[in-house]
């Protein structure tokens, strides 16, 4: 096993100033929470800083992973610490960097256990960028359990409305995925025997058989796809928004859900083509169902977060479709669904989350006329329910575009019935908008403050970047394509 | 004859007699409990000194080699450990803090025999040695019916279950005709498949399952570890645990593989106790009865590896001993922490521990999940380890269903972490009155937990040396 290093290992970087962020927070007094507050926003936004770097330095003519960091970790095994960054990972890597510096800024006002809770976080969101980044079956499910354990806590500790509940659910569902999870990945290690846990070493052609690959790639789907939340494995993802605070739900929905999503994508169907080719009209059936059903729930729904919560079964559907068309343009748009829904949903539920801290209500009859009251507010909410219905020049309407163009060509019925699905889900959204920002003036709500500018940052971040890869979506997809190409000819 | 190997041994039966000897004279419990840690820490230093000793003694029937030393550092660790939290020692009488210690010592030196004897008699009088320390340990419990209950219990069941295992002996004996290990592993393989075989080795299991309370030999655990006082429970679970994983390593592999009869009979062994330990501990109030029921499971998982019979199952079966032995202590100390007093917790009284006690929640914590299995802790590496094992024999359901308990067992432990971090602390609590060192305790085991989850590579290559002494 050889040694190899980047001539400066960025994706260790951000590694390291989650770390070290996550170090320095746990030293400091609990009470200095000003100090937690600033060091929190410096070190998320030198990981910001970095994967901006990252994405914008990569050489898309060359393609294939760069940046690349290795080095012997348990030899015995076959485990390295391994790293690299592809086309289908570097949208991760920015899209987490942009939730992560916004949702701390976002919860600057938090009071109650500070010190813990920023911890937490920073805990998390390690774990997050290490399963984007990492190329070792053993590094990959270690930071995927690494990202979830803390997210109990944070929903249980901090969160609203039946939170243990709601905590105890979510926990329990995702380490269900990762039951079906690591035996599928020691599985595939074992039947390649070449006693390595290298993705890329791994994927290469003939090591694992058809029979392997499906019945690996089904553990797998289930696995991640639970945490993506595919229907009918969903149950958790809106229970767990509803509860969860402000700038967890952001990470969550933002940002966790993608772990899932791409899982499948970097493990199931990078190591099991084959099997991925088996399984793929089940996923486009399941993707559609995921569209149609969450559209038609969130259309009953009362409760602000469950619209989104709801509202992101459906639009994680859209990724599920993507990736079962087998197309270059399916999987682009999957990725880029991925990308823009992160940013989208996170400033979703900033939105929600300023308007619930501020009324102490999330129930859509009681609120009403909030546009008068607050206009900036609002106006942010808006924007949101806009890219959720895919408007043009916002980021998710080619991500949307491409997967329903593709799947007409593969899946006719699958890409009609998902359409309809989106129809209904604008019909939600725009009902929620209409409901909750227009109407009267509500009295009980005339004195509230709107958002001030510095609350205002983290969301004016999120909106740019909407509508910066909304008018200019080769920026994002000419670096998927780069991975998109050379996956696709990897298929029998 | 080469002493200078058997100093281990002999630190530990020094440490023994001089307890002997202080119980003749006037009490005083903090000289017990600084002869006690300064004699324990000098056993742990010689033995780790003494890692690479070799040899044979007794006529053979005693051997000292890696597997053998390796794990009696592991035990007088453990002995140290619990040692080093007896300061407070509330749960016995003062005047029977000599008699603690010695007897302690006695059997800590009886499973460090045991580990390295490789005669069917040694192995014998080495296990009944090390059980009736165990049983008169747990008599000793203040407030005498909890402890006679429970210690009566384990009595009768370990007694049973040693003339059980000394049936199964005799029967091997009697088909092989050998009483040596070496000449054992050679002969069994060759006649494994006659039942009287088959049955020797399985009755002659059943002891050290007992030990390890695997199902159905698992009915004293929950009582005794409520019965016994915090530090002889922690004893249990920890240090009795690594010696009976080395024996079992041991008799297992005398099969030499060859039996798929006794693959199956641990197989359903496994799944039974990873089942039942988990479930009826969901079930559980009482934070010693549920640490109790997930040492069950945990003897499940441990046999998974154990079962394979291979040199990668016997180094994750080694790993999974030291796992055991830091996590469990850990769950441990949090209790005495927490029980100062001496009493039973119920999980309720740990509620407000991070205010209370940051440091101890946070080991609780972390130890927990280790248990659970949650990266990046020891933990988890274990876990791997033994199913990357199975795989490799194929035993792809079996490592099925060892993941889905883990889920189950993550439910318990959760609540277990509700209460430490969710619950406010009852009016008046204050901070917890620590006992000297027990933060720094606390901290080092956190940090080994991470550490050795994280990069276990020195600590495998060790193991992995030391399991090839076991072949």
């Amino acid at each position: 096993m050889h040694t190899e290093l980047a001539e400066f290992p960025f994706l260790s970087a951000i590694l390291t100033s989650c770390l070290v962020g996550l170090l320095v927070i746990m030293v400091l007094p609990g009470h200095r929470t000003r100090e937690i507050k600033w060091v929190s926003a410096g070190f998320s936004g030198v990981t910001l800083i970095l994967s901006v770097y990252l994405f914008a330095a990569y050489d898309q003519d060359l393609g294939g992973f760069q940046f690349v960091e290795r080095m012997a970790w348990i030899p015995r095994l076959g485990i390295s610490y391994y790293n690299g960054a592809d086309g289908f990972s570097l949208p991760m890597l920015l899209l987490t960097g942009i939730v992560f510096f916004t949702g701390v800024l976002t919860m600057w006002e938090l009071e109650h256990r500070v010190k813990e809770f920023f911890a937490l976080v920073f805990l998390l969101v390690t774990g997050v960028f290490g399963m984007f980044m990492a190329l070792d079956l053993f590094f990959i499910f270690v930071w995927f359990d690494v990202s979830l354990f803390p997210m109990y806590l944070l929903i249980a500790v901090w969160g609203s409305t039946r939170k243990e509940y709601a905590a105890m659910k979510l926990t329990l569902y995702l380490l269900a995925g990762s039951a079906l999870i690591l035996p599928a990945i020691v599985y595939l290690v074992v039947q390649a025997g070449m006693g390595t846990f290298d993705l890329v070493a791994l994927s290469a052609e003939g090591t694992l058989g058809p029979g392997v690959q499906k019945f690996a790639f089904l553990l797998l789907y289930i696995g991640f796809g639970i945490l993506a939340g595919v229907w009918p494995f969903h149950t958790w993802s809106p229970v767990g928004h509803v509860a969860a605070p402000t700038a967890v739900s952001m990470i969550h929905a933002g940002v966790l859900m993608k772990i899932g999503a791409f899982g499948v994508l970097r493990v199931g169907m990078f190591l099991c083509p084959e099997g991925w080719q088996f399984w793929a009209p089940l996923m486009a059936l399941l993707a559609t169902v995921g569209i149609v059903y969450g559209a038609f729930v969130g259309l009953s729904q009362t409760d602000l977060k469950y619209c989104i919560g709801y509202s992101s079964v459906s639009h994680m559907g859209i990724v599920g479709l993507g990736l079962a068309t087998m197309t270059a343009d399916g999987i682009n748009g999957a990725v880029f669904q991925m990308f823009a829904h992160g940013v989208m949903t996170a400033l979703f539920f900033s939105s929600v989350g300023y308007i619930y801290d501020r009324t102490h209500t999330k129930i859509i009859a009681e609120l009403g006329g909030l546009g008068r009251v607050m206009p900036v507010a609002t106006t942010y909410f808006i924007i949101a329910a806009l890219t959720g219905i895919g408007v043009p020049c916002l980021a998710s309407f080619w991500a949307e575009l491409l997967v329903f163009i593709s799947s007409f060509k593969v899946y006719p019925v699958y890409g009609i019935l998902a359409v309809s699905g989106l129809v209904v889900s604008a019909l939600f959204m725009l009902r929620v908008v209409q409901r909750t920002c227009y109407g009267p003036k509500n009295e009980k709500f005339a004195h509230l403050t709107d958002v001030s500018f510095t609350l205002g940052i983290p969301r004016m971040i999120l909106v740019s970047v909407i509508v910066l890869f909304g008018l200019f979506p080769s920026l994002m997809l000419d670096v998927i394509r780069t991975a998109t190409i050379p996956f696709l000819h990897r298929l029998p | 004859m080469n002493w200078m190997i058997f100093s281990p041994e002999i630190c530990c039966l020094v440490t023994a007699l001089v307890f002997l000897f202080l119980a003749m004279a006037p009490t005083d419990a903090r000289r017990d409990y600084i002869v006690a840690v300064a004699l324990t820490g000098l056993a742990v230093c010689i033995s780790l000194a003494g890692l690479y000793a070799a040899g044979e003694l007794f006529h053979g029937t005693y051997r000292v080699d890696l597997f053998s030393q390796v794990f009696k550092s592991l035990l007088l660790m453990g002995l140290f450990l619990v040692v080093f939290i007896s300061s407070g020692l509330s749960g016995i009488e003062h005047r029977y803090h000599p008699e603690y210690y010695m007897l302690l010592s006695i059997c800590t030196l009886a499973m460090m025999m045991l580990v390295s004897a490789v005669h069917i008699l040694t192995l014998y009088v080495a296990l009944e040695l090390s059980s009736y320390s165990l049983y008169i340990l747990v008599f000793l419990r203040k407030g005498r019916d909890q402890g006679v209950a429970s210690g009566m219990k384990f009595f009768l069941i370990g007694a049973s279950a040693s003339a059980t295992m000394l049936l199964g002996l005799a029967l091997l004996y009697g088909a092989t005709n050998a009483a040596y290990f070496r000449v054992m592993v050679e002969v069994i393989p060759g006649v494994i498949h006659q039942p009287e075989v088959i049955l020797g080795l399985a009755l002659s299991l059943s002891g050290f399952l007992f030990k390890m309370a695997v199902f159905p030999f698992h009915f004293w655990a929950p009582d005794v570890y409520e019965g016994a006082a915090h530090q002889v429970a922690a004893y249990i679970s920890t240090a009795s645990k690594v010696a009976v994983i080395a024996v079992l390593l041991r008799m297992v592999a005398l099969s030499g593989g060859e039996s798929t009869h006794l693959v199956h009979f641990l197989a359903v062994l496994a799944i039974i106790s990873m089942t039942v330990g988990n479930l009826t501990a969901i079930a559980q109030k009482d934070l010693k009865r549920l640490l109790a029921f997930s040492s069950i499971a945990h003897a499940g998982y441990v046999l998974v590896g154990i079962l394979c019979i291979s040199p990668e199952g016997n180094v994750s079966a080694m790993f999974y001993a030291v796992t055991v032995l830091l996590l469990k202590f850990t769950c441990f100390l949090v209790v005495i922490q927490t029980a100062f007093d001496g009493e039973n917790i119920d999980i309720d009284r740990l509620a407000g521990l991070h205010r209370r006690s940051p440091i101890m929640a946070l080991a609780l914590m972390t130890a927990l999940f280790g248990l659970a299995g949650i990266p990046p802790t020891i933990g988890f590496t274990g876990k791997l380890l033994i199913f990357v094992a199975a795989m490799e024999k194929g035993y792809f359901a079996l490592v099925l269903i060892a993941m889905f308990n883990v889920v189950i067992s993550l439910y318990y432990y959760l609540l277990v972490v509700r209460a430490a971090y969710l619950l406010d602390p009852p009016e008046g609590a204050g901070p917890l009155p620590a006992m000297p060192g027990a933060k720094i305790l606390a901290g080092t085991l956190v940090a080994a937990i991470v550490i050795l989850g994280i990069y276990p590579t020195p600590l495998l290559d060790l193991i992995q040396a030391a399991a090839t002494a076991l072949g």
